[in-house]
């Protein structure tokens, strides 16, 4: 067996020793293959490194032609780095592509990057890029135009850039913009990033929705209303909240000819966030895929003869306490032991059945995924109402009338519910407040007391880090504990995942210990699709790849 | 006749003044423009950047310049960043900062930019109201001539089984509204569970090609309940024709009872219900914002409550001046038709 | 535990039931049919002087309408009174009948009385001349003691916020996995999305709703009598401001005023409570104007009174609008209140909000019909003879045309209750408004609408129970116009 990596050059160090963890046993197939890929080994290399074959491509044939309907909120569109929703992303895969593309398996396969390699030190990672791609306007496609795209998404100086945060260390923290030499093109398709600290994040953020690559043309405009892009596809028509057609393009030879965009159009058509509604039209037979199924619809469209597909992922909501929060002059969640009364007042299993209908995994509070490589186990949980009743008492806040927000609708409603039934059981106060989705975004990380949606991300640190570190923008429960800050910066540096479990175990009980969150579960998304349609399986992120969806001859 | 339209005309205008600024200022309350900025740039934007963002686009002067741009009387704002690219709001893409006009508001056909629908908002109303026209259309057609029919039958004998049993239909239908009757059609007629699927559960497709199967239970929905108030007022009207008098004198000449209440009872028994019918018109705007969310038939009602709930000021400030003018318009035409069909009153 | 049953050992009933029932539809739709097709009765003059229809298949089809009612209302009753005795041996519905043991036992009561003191009773001792009055009335009654006694906990199975682990969607009459001791062992009308009781959240839904709703239209109509009594009356500029002020208020689509007032946002600034500040005034003013005129004659009698009656009312609108010791309590600014040991109640800060609302747009049309009622009124000669008595305006509004205007009024407010009822669930439908896990009918049908195609049990009793108080208000106004016109 000979081992290579995407590019022909030798196998990252790193990679032979997860091999090696993986003969082991000490590392799952899934966690192997992330770690794996990230490092710059091709997929198949990888899987052949463990000694399997990997997973074939669908080997049904694919017809030609035909009209695909998918059902998804259609949102107002923005320039790709200022998305919000994967549904954004989604519709504009078919013309702007990304570099690299994350799998439900963990690991990551090329796009218009043909290959990617990280320095042994993790600081310099080195894209190699397909030859041949051109643009949709005759423009050959180069490395100047990914160097423009990194400069785009490195600026924080526009408001909501996402893709400042997950630039990491590239991003100059004076000036907000891409530091002087991060990003340099080796030649014509070559990139070089050179990372004044280590990050071993960002290929996970380039594959992420708002990464689109873009044509320089586009300026901060609208893709739909310009839409130069390497992709097969183009837009036809837009039209916000109802419906978004996208066609093929026929003035475009697109490099992987042959291989995908099978179908000539795509409809995704909104259909609103009720569930019921969603379910309606496919009994009305109006569309052939799903977005997303949710709860005992599942059951219903399984019923219905449509095929059901499943990712387990890391996404979850969050119920936590916000630490600094003041209500009426004094701070209610800044004693550990009030946070922790409330933690350890909840079942999360029963939280799963009731809020999500037993679709997904019991979570530990602690925010890290046994899909991230670097989990480490902690002994399980211990539900004690009595005792978290006595620890509230402890604490002199057993009379405190907690009012508890979160979204008004879908499953972050009833999870919350639940949550607030658990903690009523143990006898506390708890007031329940809902607001739309318009207006409960605005406060979210303010609330004093709240649930919230978080999605996958594929390392351990990377959660910890956007979401508990001290004074991170998205820090919304308050969290500042030294020692937790100074754990996680070491963390942060060390990229053999298994020395960074050795941290991450303590990292994992201080949040437990201090109550920091109550984590009910992680989430396992589905979608449904009429039977014959091919590649149509629910991706953990849920990215919609139509160029290589189509129907079974 | 003229003074009256012009006195009309005029409580209209003052009156569609007022309404549109009293949105214009609930929507422009300092949260409200919060959530504008974080619905248009991100959601996770922080304060300063919200600042900002409103800073660069006009939306910290004072309330009345604002309501005056959007009137067309003041003139738009402008923004020059430091890179020297002038924005403002009269610039788009297409027309550059010097050839805009300096005003652009309703007095000059500009009905601002909708947030959400990203297009005029003009464009937005007059598409979805044509939707929501059709709707209507359906509505009138199948609940006018099945409210007279109820009504008229039931009242023409009055305290009869017949009066009873319809009198009763009309009270539970005006008792059942859109949001329990139309989860009931749903659940019985379109789903897999009780299995008649005779229709479909979503008026989605109707939208561009209506038929009975997707468009029927919508129009049902909403003119079931709409119907049995008209029913009603019918009734009574007719069971006070069919005493007067004139009708007495009728029967007692030996005219018989078809007769009766087609040449002599229904003109005069009609009167009534034609006041109550223009008066719906503005009641079915409301009515149908919860049957189009129900059905996810995105017209005039379901755009209203994706303005409202993402506070899309132009959007919703289009809105109200629509509404205003349908509430009136139908209220002058009500009074203008009660005294063509009812003689004996004069507009003072 | 076993399931239960719709009706468990008294099974028996349901075939008789069922018989009945179809012979009442069919006789219904002959006797239908046939006064439309058959030519009419001729109608008999008697020797004694009664008057009789003509015999034959009408007054077969009249006989046999007349029994099969009797006997289903009969079958009714022994279905309620068994459930009475036998409670869940009778299956669902009879524990269900013994839940409502007090609401029965009330009503009946209710009834007895009324019925026998009718006559010294007025315009609601007539009301039991009328059965469509009578229905009406024991339909709305029927909701008002559930609610009462729903509040005291009487009726009840279950807390109706707590769930249950295993009872997720469960059919009706289905049994806890694990009852604790002195816990109730079956969810009479199965589980909703999130394992609560289906039937203690009805049950609980009735109050909110028989709270609400009355309050909220009779605010409504003080408001609008307070306003429309003198533009009437008055008539000139006064009534063009009012009529105009009311017409915009009407111009507006309801629904897009209440996302106006009712989002966050705009609760956030205040704005519900200064309008909460402004329409409660109405009532205080309504009672003091009313007292004021009738005795302002006597003013050693009057002075007390209207300190006495005033000073409570001021205190409850006080507590009323004023929450922890604040009327407006905003991030940037605030308005002191009555202190919080004064602070007689507190109103969840959603539902104020929604009571606003509710009485903001509903006021107007109050208006409106109060100033036709006061304009036509006026013009009365008792109107005119109280004027030459030299009565001052504010004593001929409230004491000689309100009471004249009555009738309309009543009619009106009892249907005015079954709108806002209506009005309450449209809110809940669109997620406006009352707070979340609220039981109210509403919230719960909508929550419930989602899963229908497959769990009907959810939905249906807070829709059917939203119908039938609606049905029962319009019959109840329906009787009482009929009565009133008699007069």
């Amino acid at each position: 067996m000979e081992n290579r990596t995407t590019t022909g050059a030798s196998i990252h160090w790193a990679a032979e020793m997860h091999a090696q963890e993986y003969r082991d046993g000490k590392l799952s197939r899934r966690e192997f293959l992330a770690r794996a890929t990230a490092l710059g080994v091709a997929v198949p290399a990888a899987y052949s490194m463990i000694g399997l074959a990997a997973p074939a491509r669908a080997a049904t044939p694919v017809s030609q032609g035909g009209t695909l309907r998918i059902q998804m909120e259609v949102h107002g569109l923005r320039e790709p780095r200022l998305y919000e929703w994967s549904e954004h992303g989604n519709i504009t895969r078919g013309w702007l592509e990304y570099l690299i593309h994350y799998n439900n398996d963990g690991s990551f396969t090329p796009v218009l990057a043909e290959s990617w390699e990280t320095s042994d030190d993790a600081k310099t990672i080195t894209i190699h890029l397909r030859q041949g791609v051109k643009w949709n306007n005759g423009d050959p496609f180069t490395a100047d135009d990914v160097v423009h795209n990194f400069n785009l998404w490195c600026d924080g100086t526009v408001e909501g850039n996402s893709m400042a945060t997950r630039m990491g260390p590239l991003v100059d923290p004076d000036t907000k913009k891409a530091i002087e030499g991060g990003i340099v093109a080796a030649d014509e398709h070559t990139v070089v990033l050179n990372l004044p600290a280590p990050d071993i994040t960002i290929l996970a953020g380039i594959a992420d929705y708002p990464a689109a690559v873009t044509h320089p043309s586009l300026n901060g405009g609208n893709p739909v209303d310009n839409p130069i892009g390497t992709g097969p596809y183009m837009p036809e028509s837009y039209s916000v909240g109802e419906k978004a057609v996208i066609v093929r393009n026929p003035d475009h030879t697109w490099w992987n000819e042959g291989n995908g965009a099978y179908v000539d159009r795509v409809e995704f058509i909104d259909y609103g966030t009720d569930p019921a509604t969603v379910m309606a039209a496919v009994e009305a037979e109006e569309v052939d895929m799903t977005y997303e199924s949710i709860g005992e619809f599942i059951d219903i469209l399984d019923g219905l003869g449509m095929v059901r597909s499943e990712a387990a992922t890391a996404a979850t909501i969050v119920t936590r306490p916000n630490q600094s929060a003041e209500v009426d002059g004094k701070k209610p969640y800044e004693d550990p032991r009030v946070r922790r009364a409330l933690a350890m007042a909840v079942d999360n299993a029963i939280v799963l059945e009731l809020g999500y209908a037993g679709r997904g995994k019991p979570a530990e509070n602690h925010h890290v995924s046994p899909i991230h490589p670097e989990y480490a186990e902690l002994p399980p949980l211990v539900v004690d109402p009595a005792g978290a009743m006595a620890l509230m008492k402890e604490a002199g806040m057993e009379n405190y009338e907690h009012e508890l927000i979160s979204l008004d609708d879908g499953f972050e409603k009833d999870t919350t519910d639940a949550v607030a039934a658990q903690l009523r059981d143990a006898g506390f106060k708890v007031n329940r407040k809902v607001l739309p989705g318009s207006t409960f975004w605005n406060d979210w990380d303010k609330y004093p007391f709240s649930s919230t949606t978080w999605n996958q991300r594929p390392l351990g640190v990377q959660v910890l880090t956007l979401a508990y570190k001290s004074g991170v923008p998205w820090n919304e429960t308050g969290f500042n504990n030294e020692e937790f800050d100074k754990t996680l910066t070491d963390a942060s540096a060390i990229a053999d995942a298994d020395k960074r479990r050795v941290l991450m175990k303590r990292l994992e009980e201080i949040m437990q210990e201090e109550g920091v969150i109550i984590q009910p579960y992680w989430r396992s998304i589905y979608n449904h699709s009429r039977p014959g349609l091919v590649n149509a399986e629910m991706h953990a992120q849920f990215e919609i790849k139509y160029q290589y969806i189509g129907f079974a001859e | 006749m003229g003074v009256f339209f012009l006195r009309r005309l005029g409580t209209m205008l003052l009156t569609a003044l007022v309404l549109t600024f009293i949105v214009f200022f609930l929507t422009n309350l300092q949260p409200n423009l919060e959530k504008v900025a974080k619905f248009e740039g991100n959601a996770r934007m922080t304060d300063a950047e919200v600042a900002s963002w409103l800073e660069k686009r006009g939306y910290t002067q004072p309330l009345l310049k604002r309501y005056g741009e959007w009137l067309g009387v003041s003139k738009g704002w402008t923004y020059t960043s430091d890179e020297g690219r002038v924005t403002g709001r009269c610039i788009r893409d297409n027309i550059p900062a010097e050839e805009a006009p300096q005003r652009c508001g309703l007095l000059q056909g500009d009905w601002g930019q909708s947030s959400v629908f990203k297009v005029s908002a003009g464009k937005v109303v007059s598409e979805k109201l044509a939707l929501t026209g059709r709707l209507m259309l359906w509505v009138m057609l199948l609940m006018v001539p099945l409210a007279l029919i109820v009504g008229i039958l039931a009242g023409m004998r009055e305290a009869s089984v017949l009066d009873r049993t319809l009198s009763t239909f009309s009270i539970v239908t005006t008792a059942t509204p859109e949001y329990v009757s139309g989860v009931i059609f749903i659940a019985v007629f379109t789903s897999s569970a009780v299995g008649l699927k005779w229709f479909k559960g979503t008026a989605t497709q109707a939208m561009e090609n209506p038929t009975f199967e997707n468009f029927f239970l919508p129009v049902l929905t909403i003119a079931l309940y709409g119907m049995g108030y008209i029913a009603r007022m019918t009734r009574a009207s007719m069971t006070e024709v069919m005493t007067a008098q004139y009708i007495r004198t009728a029967r007692l000449k030996g005219v018989s009872f078809g007769n009766i209440v087609m040449k002599h009872a229904l003109r005069n028994a009609l009167i009534a219900p034609f006041t109550v019918i223009m008066l719906q018109f503005p009641w079915l705007l409301n009515g149908v914002v919860i049957v189009e969310t129900l059905f996810n038939y995105k017209g005039f009602g379901w755009a209203l409550v994706q303005a409202a709930g993402n506070n899309d000021i132009q959007l919703l400030l289009a809105i109200s001046v629509v509404s205003v003018f349908v509430v009136l318009v139908t209220q002058l035409i009500s009074d203008i038709g009660y005294v063509y069909l009812n003689p004996r009153i004069r507009i003072s | 535990m076993e399931p239960l049953s719709w009706t468990g050992s008294i099974a028996f009933l349901n075939p008789l039931l069922m018989l009945a029932l179809a012979a009442l539809a069919i006789s219904i739709v002959v006797w239908i049919l046939g006064s439309i097709l058959l030519p009419e009765a001729p109608i008999n003059v008697n020797v004694d002087g009664t008057v009789s229809s003509g015999s034959g298949l009408f007054g077969l089809v009249q006989t046999i309408l007349r029994y099969s009612f009797f006997a289903c209302v009969a079958l009714s009753v022994a279905y309620i009174v068994l459930g009475i005795l036998m409670g869940t041996g009778a299956g669902i519905i009879g524990a269900i009948s013994q839940q409502f043991l007090p609401v029965w036992l009330s009503l009946v009561i209710l009834f007895a009385m009324s019925v026998a003191f009718k006559r010294r009773l007025g315009l609601y001792g007539k009301l039991f001349d009328s059965p469509i009055g009578m229905i009406g009335f024991g339909l709305v009654m029927f909701w008002v003691f559930t609610g009462v006694f729903g509040a005291l906990d009487l009726i009840v199975t279950h807390d109706p916020l707590t769930q249950v682990s295993g009872m997720k969607n469960k059919v009706p009459g289905t049994p806890l996995p694990s009852p604790e001791e002195g816990e109730y062992a079956w969810y009479l009308l199965g589980g909703d999305n999130l394992a609560r009781d289906v039937f203690s959240r009805m049950v609980k839904g009735a109050w909110i709703v028989v709270q609400i709703a009355p309050l909220a239209t009779m605010f409504a109509f003080m408001v609008g009598i307070t306003l429309g009594l003198p533009a009437g009356y008055y008539g000139g500029r006064l009534d063009t401001f009012l009529s105009f002020l009311a017409n915009l208020i009407l111009a507006f689509p309801v629904i897009l005023l209440f996302y106006l007032l009712v989002t966050p946002e705009i609760v956030a600034t205040g704005v519900p409570n200064y309008m909460a500040a402004v329409l409660f005034i109405f009532p205080i003013l309504f009672i003091g104007v009313l007292l004021n005129s009738r005795y302002y004659t006597r003013p050693n009698f009057r002075t007390p009174l209207l300190i006495g009656v005033l000073g409570i009312a001021i205190w409850l609108y006080l507590s009323l609008i004023s929450t922890g010791g604040y009327i407006v309590n905003t991030e940037t600014y605030s308005i002191w209140g009555l202190p919080t040991y004064l602070d007689l109640f507190n109103i969840p800060g959603g539902i104020l909000v929604v009571f606003v609302s509710v009485v903001f747009v509903n006021s107007p049309t109050v208006f409106r019909i109060v100033r036709g009622l006061a304009l036509d009124i006026k013009t009365r000669d008792y109107v005119a003879a109280a004027q030459t008595r030299g009565e001052g305006p504010w004593y001929i509004m409230l004491w000689e045309i309100l009471p004249n205007a009555r009738g309309p009024l009543i009619v009106d407010f009892c249907l005015r209750i079954g709108y806002t009822t209506i009005l309450l669930g449209t809110l809940g439908f669109f997620g406006l408004g009352l707070p979340p896990e609220s039981p109210d009918w509403g919230s719960t049908i909508n929550e419930g609408r989602r899963l229908l195609s497959i769990y009907l049990h959810p939905a249906l009793p807070p829709a059917l129970a939203l119908l039938s108080l609606v049905l029962g208000l319009n019959l109840l106004a329906d009787g009482l116009r009929e009565e009133s016109l008699k007069d």
